[in-house]
C-alpha cells in the first residue's frame, strides 16, 4: 500500500510543486493521475522512487516511511517499482534484449537467470521477435512496450508510468495501455500519470485529478478526465 | 526472484571498466602516458638514491683517518696512542703500521719499478712513518675524533693527521645527492599531480560520456559502488598499463647503465640490484600507478557523480 500524508514539495522556497497531499492506494489498484502540465503528477512519482524528497509530510510505501531508507537501499527501493516514461530511456547502444537484461545486469544477476527472465518478459510485451533489434530500429510504440519489459523484469509490485503514451500515437497509445491493463490484472499495482483523455476515460477506473500541487478531484470508480 | 551474486556484479564492474579503458583509446593513451613519466621520474629517483647509498657507504669503509708519526716517535708511544683511540667510542677500529711495515707496503706497490726499488736501496734511513689508520662509526665523527688526538699527551709525536679530503668527498656527494633527489621528488610529485589530472579530466569525460546510461542504471535498481565501480577500475587500470610500462622501459634501461657504470665503478651492479629486488620494486611502481589511478578517478566520481 502507498501513502501519501500531508506531503508538501517547494523548489527554492517560492514554487509549490506539491501542496499537502493526503492519498492512499491500495496493492493491485489501476489509478490514473490526470492534470495539467506543473499539476505536480511527476513530482508525486518522483516521490515513489526516492528521486526526490518532501519538504514536509510523509510518504509510506508497505508501512515503511521512505524517509526512513538509507540511500545505500536506494537501489533495492526501485527494484520494487518500475518505472516507465514518455522518454523511453533506452540505450541506443544496445539491443532490445540488451537493454532489458542491463537492468538484471546492474542488479549482479546470474546470467543463466538473466536469458531466462529476460526472453519471458520480451515474450510478455510482444517483443520476442526484435531481441536483436536495436531501439533506433523500433517503432515508438516498440520502444515503449521494450521500457515496459525493463520495467517488469524485476517483477515489480508497483509500476509507475510517466505520460507513457506522450510520444505515441493513438493505435500505439492503445497497445501500451492494454499491456499496462494486463500487468494491472496479474496483481501489480499501476500508477498512470497522464493528461491523454482518452486513453483515461478508455481505463475508466480511479481518476486523481490534480492542480497546483492538489489533489482536487478523486474519482475512486470509473472515473472520466476532468480537471 | 533472481538470484544476487557479488562475484558476478564485481565481474561485470570489472568488465565494464575494461570496456571503458579500451573505447576512449586515445585518452585511455594520454593518461596512462602523463603517469608512466611521472613513475619513470619516480624510478630514477629509487636509482639515485641506490647509488648514493652504494658509494657513500663503500667510501664510508675506504676512507679513514690516518695519523702519521714524527721518524722519532716511539713504538710504545704509538701503541698507548692506539689503545687511548680503542677506547675512545666513536672509533670503530684501528690498524697500526710500523715504519717498517710501510716501507715493505711501499716496496711491494712498486715492485715494477726499478727506478725506485734502487732509490729505496740507496737510502739509509727509512723515510716513511708509522702510521695508524682509524674507522670511524660514523665519518660525521671524523673531526671529534681529530680533537680527540689533538688533545692527547702525545700529540707531539703526532706528524699530521689527514682526513679532511675525504670528509669532502663523502660530503660532496651526499650535498649533490640530497639536492637531486628533492630535484627528483619535485619533479615526481609535479608529475604525479598532472598524471591525476589528466586521469580525473579523462574519467570526468567518460561520466559525461555515460550520462544518460548512468541514469537508467539508477532507474533500474543498480547500486552505487556499481555505477561507480567501472570508473575505478578504468582509472586503476591507467595505473595499471603506466607501471608495466614504465617497467618495460626500467629494467633495460637499467641494464644499458649499469653496463656503462661497471667501468668507473665496478662494485656496483644496478641490473643485478635491481633484479634481485624485483618484487620490491614490483610492488612500489606498480602500487604508486594504482594509487595514482583511482585517486584521480575517485575525485572525478566525487565532483561528478551524483548519486
Amino acid at each position: 500500500m502507498i501513502e501519501f500524508k500531508k506531503v508538501t514539495k517547494k523548489y527554492n522556497h517560492h514554487f509549490t510543486a506539491l501542496d499537502g497531499i493526503d492519498l492512499e492506494i491500495k496493492d493491485g489498484e489501476f489509478v490514473s493521475l490526470v492534470g495539467p502540465s506543473g499539476a505536480g503528477k511527476s513530482t508525486l512519482i518522483k516521490m515513489l522512487i526516492k528521486e526526490d524528497r518532501p519538504t514536509s509530510g510523509k510518504v509510506i510505501l508497505d508501512e515503511k516511511d521512505l524517509a526512513d531508507v538509507p540511500d545505500k537501499e536506494i537501489p533495492y527501493l526501485r527494484r520494487k517499482i518500475g518505472t516507465i516514461f514518455q522518454d523511453f530511456r533506452l540505450l541506443e547502444s544496445k539491443t532490445a534484449l540488451e537493454n532489458v537484461a542491463f537492468a538484471l545486469e546492474v542488479a549482479g544477476a546470474e546470467d543463466d537467470d538473466i536469458a531466462k527472465d529476460v526472453e519471458q518478459v520480451l515474450a510478455i510485451v510482444g517483443l520476442a521477435d526484435k531481441k536483436k533489434n536495436f531501439p533506433k530500429e523500433l517503432s515508438g510504440g516498440e520502444k515503449q512496450r521494450l521500457a515496459i519489459a525493463r520495467a517488469l523484469v524485476h517483477r515489480p509490485k508497483i509500476i509507475l508510468a510517466d505520460e507513457p503514451t506522450g510520444n505515441l500515437d493513438l493505435v500505439n497509445s492503445f497497445d501500451v495501455l492494454k499491456l499496462l491493463w494486463r500487468i494491472n490484472e496479474l496483481g501489480t499495482t499501476v500508477i498512470l500519470a497522464t493528461h491523454d483523455d482518452k486513453i483515461v476515460n478508455t481505463v475508466g477506473k480511479r481518476v486523481i485529478s490534480m492542480d497546483k500541487g492538489k489533489i482536487v478531484r478523486d474519482q475512486l470508480e470509473k472515473g472520466k478526465y476532468i480537471i | 526472484m533472481v538470484e544476487i551474486s557479488t562475484k558476478q556484479s564485481l565481474k561485470r564492474i570489472f568488465r565494464t571498466g575494461w570496456i571503458n579503458f579500451q573505447r576512449n583509446r586515445f585518452m585511455s593513451l594520454g593518461a596512462t602516458g602523463t603517469m608512466a613519466l611521472a613513475l619513470l621520474v619516480l624510478s630514477g629517483l629509487i636509482v639515485l638514491n641506490f647509488f648514493t647509498g652504494q658509494t657513500v657507504g663503500f667510501l664510508d669503509e675506504k676512507v679513514d683517518v690516518s695519523v702519521y708519526f714524527q721518524n722519532d716517535a716511539k713504538e710504545d708511544q704509538i701503541l698507548k696512542i692506539r689503545s687511548d683511540l680503542e677506547e675512545f667510542k666513536n672509533v670503530k677500529s684501528v690498524s697500526y703500521i710500523s715504519q717498517n711495515q710501510a716501507l715493505e707496503d711501499f716496496k711491494n706497490r712498486h715492485k715494477d719499478n726499478q727506478l725506485i726499488q734502487d732509490s729505496i736501496a740507496e737510502l739509509e734511513n727509512n723515510p716513511l712513518q708509522a702510521s695508524l689508520s682509524i674507522k670511524a662509526v660514523d665519518p660525521s665523527q671524523y673531526a671529534s675524533i681529530a680533537q680527540f688526538l689533538e688533545n692527547n699527551s702525545l700529540k707531539e709525536v703526532i706528524d699530521k693527521i689527514s682526513f679532511y679530503e675525504n670528509e669532502a668527498a663523502i660530503n660532496r656527494i651526499q650535498g649533490i645527492s640530497k639536492s637531486l633527489s628533492r630535484g627528483g621528488l619535485g619533479v615526481t610529485l609535479l608529475l604525479a599531480l598532472v598524471a591525476v589530472l589528466v586521469t580525473f579530466n579523462t574519467i570526468r569525460l567518460t561520466i559525461y560520456n555515460k550520462k544518460q546510461e548512468i541514469e537508467i542504471m539508477k532507474l533500474v535498481g543498480a547500486t552505487n559502488w556499481h555505477v561507480r565501480g567501472p570508473f575505478l577500475v578504468e582509472g586503476g587500470l591507467y595505473g595499471l598499463f603506466a607501471s608495466l610500462a614504465t617497467l618495460a622501459v626500467f629494467y633495460p634501461a637499467t641494464h644499458f647503465i649499469s653496463g656503462k657504470l661497471l667501468s668507473f665503478a665496478p662494485n656496483i651492479n644496478l641490473f643485478q640490484h635491481f633484479m634481485g629486488n624485483f618484487g620490491q620494486m614490483f610492488v612500489i611502481i606498480v602500487g604508486s600507478g594504482l594509487a595514482l589511478g583511482i585517486f584521480g578517478s575517485m575525485i572525478a566520481i566525487r565532483r561528478h557523480l551524483k548519486i
